[in-house]
């Protein structure tokens, strides 16, 4: 279970090996067995004692700002697995087999954009010739991508523009099929325009706070990424991993607006945009979770969505290690 | 597996650490005494030594029993219920 914290003022702090939160509302005690993860979306009160209970028990705190944006995490400082995992992400980055990675990755991220266009596509007849188009235009830009040779400083800005022309596709197309309601003008943030924006940064935020912790986990340094690199303080390797899994958020978002799940009343209008309030985190949140729980097929086994993004960091990981050890 | 603990402890002092080792197991209380939740079997073995040393075994009375998902779909609750989606970890998220 993840532990919410979306009320302004709880407090939260320790009693015997339970966490106990208090708002105005409620006080309530829950043991530490049931909480994998604690997400602060709110101005929070909390204890010394509770952060030392959460570490202890490998659970960390995230805290979003309003607009899903991770800003902090709470963790040991310890280094996950090997120094020499870091090493090797240096090196390879230098190589034709960290070029291989990144396209792999852009690859798989228009995979599931492409199979996800083409179910909704599927449902809604009258639209499949406008989407059709897009489909097209995705398919050429992973075609184009599988074609790319050299090092990712070579072709870095080819990659660049091709990502950035299928992003626009995948959201005329998702702005073709929302309802006609929540009608979306491409993508928006800092701050978002539209309600569609709204909550797909929230969910980005999300996820990128799931991949960082992956990747610290893993061992992999999350500073040290390939097609994104070396802006001071850009956790860029959490830029280039979460592609992948950026269509989590998409599914979640749009599948609550076609489901008529989404409600104007989760929104706050704020200067040049909007914003998801308390409510609408709630709701959100809760989607999202849901959908983690997941089960699907990935490398030869069963797997729920929540487990992936790590199965798939301690994969990297290793074969960094391995491509090493058969060097030597 | 889901786990019922219920007991009967003449002890203030004793029923009150029974009850806290069973909130920290990560079991709810459904009823001043009675808990249930979803335990795996070495917590359950655990939670056991734990209360196993904390009672009176001449004059306390304290039973664990284990329950399938199955049966516990047939379990019937009158007048005041708890949430079955609680006990049964099916929350995902807990909002507060």
């Amino acid at each position: 279970m993840q532990l919410v914290l979306n009320t302004y003022g709880s407090y939260l702090h320790k009693i015997e090996d339970c966490f106990e939160i208090k708002t105005d509302q409620q006080k309530q005690q829950i043991s530490v067995n049931k909480i994998e993860s604690i997400l602060i979306t709110t101005g929070v009160i909390f204890s010394s004692d509770a952060i030392e209970l959460a570490i202890k028990h490998n659970i960390d705190i995230v805290f979003l700002d309003n607009f899903g944006n991770p800003y902090a995490r709470i963790w040991q400082p310890k280094l996950g697995s090997t120094t020499l995992i870091r090493r090797r992400q240096l090196e390879l980055a230098e190589t034709d087999a960290g070029l291989n990675l990144v396209i792999e990755w852009e690859q798989q991220k228009l995979e599931h954009q492409i199979q996800f266009l083409e179910e909704l596509s599927r449902h809604r007849e009258n639209k499949a010739a406008q989407i059709t188009d897009h489909i097209q235009a995705l398919r050429s830009a992973r075609e184009r991508l599988g074609q790319l040779q050299g090092t990712i400083e070579q072709k870095r800005s080819e990659i660049m523009g091709l990502e950035g022309s299928a992003s626009r596709s995948y959201f005329a197309a998702l702005a073709e099929l929302i309802p006609p309601r929540f009608k979306f003008q491409g993508r928006s943030r800092q701050p978002a325009k539209d309600e569609f924006n709204a909550m797909l940064n929230y969910c980005y935020g999300i996820l990128y706070s799931q991949v960082e912790k992956a990747c610290i986990i893993a061992g992999l340094d999350p500073f040290v990424g390939f097609l994104h690199t070396d802006n001071y303080n850009k956790k860029s390797l959490v830029f280039d991993l979460i592609e992948p899994y950026r269509i989590i958020g998409d599914k979640t978002v749009f599948y609550m607006f076609s489901k008529r799940q989404v409600k104007k009343e989760y929104f706050d209008p704020i200067k040049n945009g909007i914003m998801l309030n308390k409510e609408g985190k709630k709701a959100l949140i809760t989607a999202f979770n849901e959908r983690m729980e997941t089960t699907v097929r990935h490398r030869g086994r069963n797997i729920k969505l929540k487990d992936i993004i790590q199965f798939d960091c301690h994969h990297l990981a290793n074969s960094l290690i391995k491509q090493h050890d058969q060097r030597t | 597996m889901l786990v019922w603990v219920i007991y009967d402890i003449i002890k203030t002092k004793t029923r009150t650490k029974v009850a806290k080792a069973c909130l920290s197991a990560g079991i709810y209380r459904v009823q001043k005494s009675v808990f249930l939740g979803e335990l795996n079997l070495n917590q359950i073995d655990q939670l056991s030594l734990k209360i196993e040393r904390l009672i009176d075994l001449e004059k306390d009375s304290v039973y664990i029993f284990p329950l399938c998902r199955d049966d516990f779909k047939k379990v019937k609750l009158l007048g005041q219920a708890f949430d079955k989606k609680m006990v049964t970890d099916e929350i995902r998220t807990k909002f507060f």
